[in-house]
């Protein structure tokens, strides 16, 4: 029964929060979510390509929308980590940064922008530790502390500022408790938090129950 | 009823949004197919990506005439005009893009670093954790090809060029007294701390129009223009200590750095084959201040440095040793600004002041001098389209140097010049195509003491032959004014500009972490200052005949990638040079050159000790010295020179290192010439004293400290 009560719910919010999105704007609203669910599959099957093309061709449209781009700098973010030749990463860095910028102009006081922008520096840093840690950790901290200052109950700030931290604590043979602490935190704020839109940035959460883990 | 208006409702619907299907290929210049390029329709999100095969095929619903875009990052952007209804297999060529990562760029006689850089030689990290350099840019640079050790004398010296030769430039800015004052065999070291600056670009020839006043080489150094975060450093050392601050704010930022140094520990710990009445001490100080506007950034620069020590050298031409005590005080100021303005325009411009003086009492005389160096500079650049850019610009160069010397009791006599030098340039940059491009441009120089015009004209070019391999080639005339030893004397405008020319090919292979480069070169010079005095004095009979050449091949290997943590370089130079100047009786190879010069340095990061060791090894062939009890002149040789040097970074935490380093670790008993007698003794034979280093070996041990709000950023950069 509560199962029942808790689906319906759902669908209830799911359904207002769309038309709230249709009254606005009809027509426009749904070819946006027609494109964006398209994209989102894309990436879903891995195509990767594929789908920051898709957002490329939204973010073209869509000017005022800064979605469409963050999720170009995270579609080529999250595929240059795995990647260990130089040239497709610069590719995919450079597609991530390019997309990055063109949001990071408008809006300066946008936490997931900053937290985009230090995640883009950590692919770097975990290309060529030797090169690029020294060069980039002290800026990545800084975007973190940006972050930090703009949204403090961003559960995707405080995970991803703790898992850049117990990176470098390991290191340097340091205490990780004190981040694991914060990852805690972060889980328990992701269970509470409410993305602004339904596009709006959402994932963290089985990153942050696997590095939980990892703590223990 | 209600089954056929939707009926009739979804008729229309997929009239109205009844879908055409577009399709076509991809290729670039070649015919080869791009795949990955996203191709739409502007305006729309219809579009789709480009298989491997470069084959792209999507639906729309647009109409009629429309702008179809094809797009991926290292190829230029295509639009095309189409009509919606007939664009089937069409093809599509993209062409590459000239901002790409992988055009040509001209390398001859050029080795650059920082993020700016194409090919990184050196990075600033590298200076600092490069064992021997002691955090001296200019130690650092001595491990590159193209340079000769001089250990008694400490400056560059660039393929056969006397260290006055290279000029240095901070921001474009010229630095009239780029080394610390010094005397005799005494080695000196540059001016600047590595702290401030991201990127140096070195230059051993063939360099630019925008550069004059220098017949070798020209040091570029670069003040970083956004420091990462606020932070305070402090630094304790066996020599002195150290401290740094930097604050940023929205636009602005604000770094300064002063320091003491004493050698009077490590002198008493280290036995030292100089006698010191008062060790080394210099305090010194510089600053940066950043301003961002909108579309473009000011720098403010300054910097200090007094400097003093005391020493008794000993003298072959006494029984006494020679008593010098020298205080140096040193002022340099440079501001430069650089925007962009219009369509396409690129704004360069600033000026500089140096003033230096000197106190030297030698004995009981007394020699002052001091000199007010100043540089103006604007430089305009049009970016007239991606392969072809424009820039032209002058430099007015003002030099006031002012000596007296004051004999033991004497009355003073005094020299001095005063020179204006004012200069022009142009400077064409072309690209032919993505794998050819060439830089041609041409400077005429005033010189108002000399009352002579030069005209200098400057040619590059490279060609790339392979994805990761490419040739330059680099022609150019130099020109540059007599050092200030010789126009202090100037009368009646007797003196000619010094000459040379450079002819520069060049091979470079750059793949990751590895960098292979290959530079053969031929330099000739005519206009040498001659004299035909002993020693250079007001009644030496100048003229300006002299003339010299230089030919060699210089190596560099530098690899990171073979061995995990591992990063080495090995630079080796050969050089054939002589000259016909100063007051040589005939042509030989100047006591400075080395034929065979061979640098290796490694850098190794152990992970589990947190530390980063290092070790350099300098190696050179026998240098020639001049022996007036042979008939032949400069027909001496030393034997050869070798210093392995260590250093140790420990890091304690992430804001503490440990620093440690030796130089000369195997005690090599190096020596760089010999000083003869003027006259000879009473049976006819003219004495000698070897010129050795002051010490065999050189400790530092230092303690770094990081103080900033992430706790992660520290000094191992300034080591």
């Amino acid at each position: 029964m509560t199962k029942l009560i808790t689906a319906f719910a759902l669908f209830v919010i799911t359904l207002l929060s769309a038309q709230g999105q249709v009254a606005t704007n009809e027509t426009k609203a749904s070819k946006f979510e027609q494109g964006m669910g398209k994209a989102f599959a894309l990436w879903g099957e891995g195509k990767n390509a594929e789908a920051s093309d898709v957002f490329e061709r939204i973010a073209a449209v869509e000017t005022t929308n800064w979605l469409p781009n963050y999720y170009v700098a995270l579609v080529n973010t999250t595929a240059a980590f795995g990647t260990k030749d130089k040239e497709k990463i610069n590719i995919l860095l450079s597609k991530a940064q390019n997309a990055l910028d063109v949001e990071m102009i408008k809006d300066q006081n946008n936490a997931e922008l900053y937290v985009m922008q230090a995640m883009i520096n950590t692919a770097w840093i975990v290309f060529d530790p030797m090169t690029n840690g020294q060069k980039l950790s002290g800026p990545t901290m800084e975007l973190y502390a940006n972050a930090e200052a703009i949204a403090p109950n961003n559960p995707r700030v405080i995970f991803s500022k703790a898992e850049f931290e117990i990176g470098g604590a390991k290191f340097w043979g340091q205490d990780t408790k004190p981040m694991c602490a914060q990852i805690d935190k972060a889980i328990e704020l992701f269970a509470t938090f409410k993305p602004e839109s339904p596009f709006a940035p959402k994932w963290g959460l089985d990153r942050a129950l696997i590095a939980q883990k990892n703590c223990k | 009823m209600k089954s056929i208006s939707t009926l009739i409702i979804l008729f229309f619907t997929t009239f109205l949004f009844s879908q055409t299907t577009l399709s076509g290929k991809v290729v670039d210049q070649k015919g080869k197919a791009v795949s990955g390029a996203n191709v739409f329709i502007e305006g729309s999100y219809d579009g789709a990506t480009t298989n491997e095969t470069g084959d792209f095929s999507f639906e729309t619903d647009a109409k009629g005439n429309q702008t179809l875009v094809v797009s991926f990052l290292i190829y230029e952007t295509s639009k095309t005009q189409i009509d919606v209804a007939n664009f089937h297999g069409k093809t599509i060529t993209l062409k590459e893009s000239f901002n790409a990562l992988d055009a040509v760029v001209i390398t001859a006689g050029t080795m650059e670093s920082g993020e700016k850089a194409r090919v990184t030689v050196l990075n600033s990290l590298d200076i600092v954790t490069t064992a021997g350099s002691a955090g001296n840019i200019i130690a650092a640079l001595q491990t590159l090809p193209g340079t000769q050790s001089v250990g008694e004398d400490g400056r560059l010296f660039v393929r056969g060029g006397e260290a006055n030769e290279t000029q240095t430039f901070v921001d474009g800015i010229r630095v009239a007294q780029p080394y610390g004052a010094t005397t005799n065999n005494l080695p000196t070291r540059g001016r600047f701390s590595p702290f401030l600056f991201s990127g140096i670009a070195f230059s051993t020839g063939g360099y630019s129009a925008e550069y004059g006043e220098a017949l070798s080489s020209v040091l570029l150094l670069n003040t970083e223009d956004n420091p990462d975060q606020n932070k305070t450093d402090i630094s304790l050392m066996t020599v002195g200590f150290g401290l740094g601050n930097t604050q940023k704010w929205e636009k602005s930022s604000l770094s300064v750095n002063a320091s003491y140094i004493n050698l009077a520990p490590y002198q008493a710990a280290i036995p030292q084959n100089v006698d010191w009445n008062s060790p080394f001490q210099s305090l010194s100080g510089e600053t940066v201040y950043r301003y961002n506007f909108n579309s473009g950034i000011l720098k403010l620069y300054a910097a200090f440095d007094s400097s003093k020590f005391d020493i008794n050298q000993e003298n072959i031409n006494s029984a006494e040793k020679m008593r010098v005590n020298l205080k140096n005080d040193n002022f340099y100021f440079n501001t430069s600004y650089k925007g962009n303005f219009g369509a396409n325009w690129q704004i360069t411009t600033g000026m500089s002041y140096g003033y230096s003086k000197n106190k030297i009492g030698l004995n009981l005389d007394n020699v002052v001098n001091d000199e007010n160096a100043a540089h103006l500079k604007l430089k305009l650049r049009k970016n007239v389209s991606n392969y072809f850019k424009l820039s032209f610009g002058g430099d007015y160069f003002s030099t006031k140097f002012d000596e007296s010397f004051t004999e033991n009791l004497g009355t003073a006599k005094t020299n001095g010049y005063n020179s204006n030098i004012a200069a022009a340039y142009t400077e064409a940059d072309i690209l032919f195509s993505k794998k050819f491009a060439a830089k041609i441009g041409l400077r005429a120089s005033n010189n108002d003491l000399l009352d002579e015009t030069t005209i200098s004209p400057r040619l590059s070019m490279a060609y790339k032959v392979a994805k990761n391999s490419q040739f330059s080639l680099a022609y150019g005339d130099f020109t540059q004014s007599p050092n200030a030893d010789y126009i202090k004397y100037a009368k009646y405008h007797q003196f000619e500009s010094e000459k040379a020319s450079h002819y520069i090919l060049n091979f470079q292979y750059a793949k990751d972490k590895q960098t292979f480069r290959a530079e053969a070169y031929y330099k000739e010079y005519s206009n040498l200052v001659k004299y035909d005095t002993q020693e250079i004095a007001y009644n030496s009979i100048f003229n300006n005949q002299g003339s010299a050449y230089a030919k060699g091949l210089d190596l560099f290997w530098r690899d990171g990638k073979s061995i995990k943590n591992l990063e080495y370089w090995i630079s080796y130079s050969y050089i054939d040079t002589e000259r016909d100047y100063k007051n040589y009786p005939t042509t030989a190879t100047p006591s400075f050159v080395a034929d065979h010069s061979l640098s290796i340095v490694t850098k190794y990061f152990i992970t589990d000790w947190r530390s980063q060791v290092g070790f350099t090894n300098s190696f050179s062939s026998g240098r020639p010295y001049n022996n007036p009890n042979e008939t032949q002149f400069m027909n001496g040789k030393t034997k050869a020179y070798n210093s392995l040097s260590f250093n140790w970074a420990y890091l304690i935490s992430q804001q503490k290192i440990l620093y440690f380093s030796v130089s000369n670790v195997l005690g090599t008993q190096n020596v760089f010439g010999y000083d003869y007698a003027n006259s000879p003794d009473s049976s006819g034979f003219y004495n000698r004293k070897e010129i050795t280093p002051t010490a065999d070996r050189f400790f530092f041990v230092g303690f770094f400290w990081t103080i900033s709000k992430d706790k992660k950023d520290n000094q191992l950069k300034n080591l």
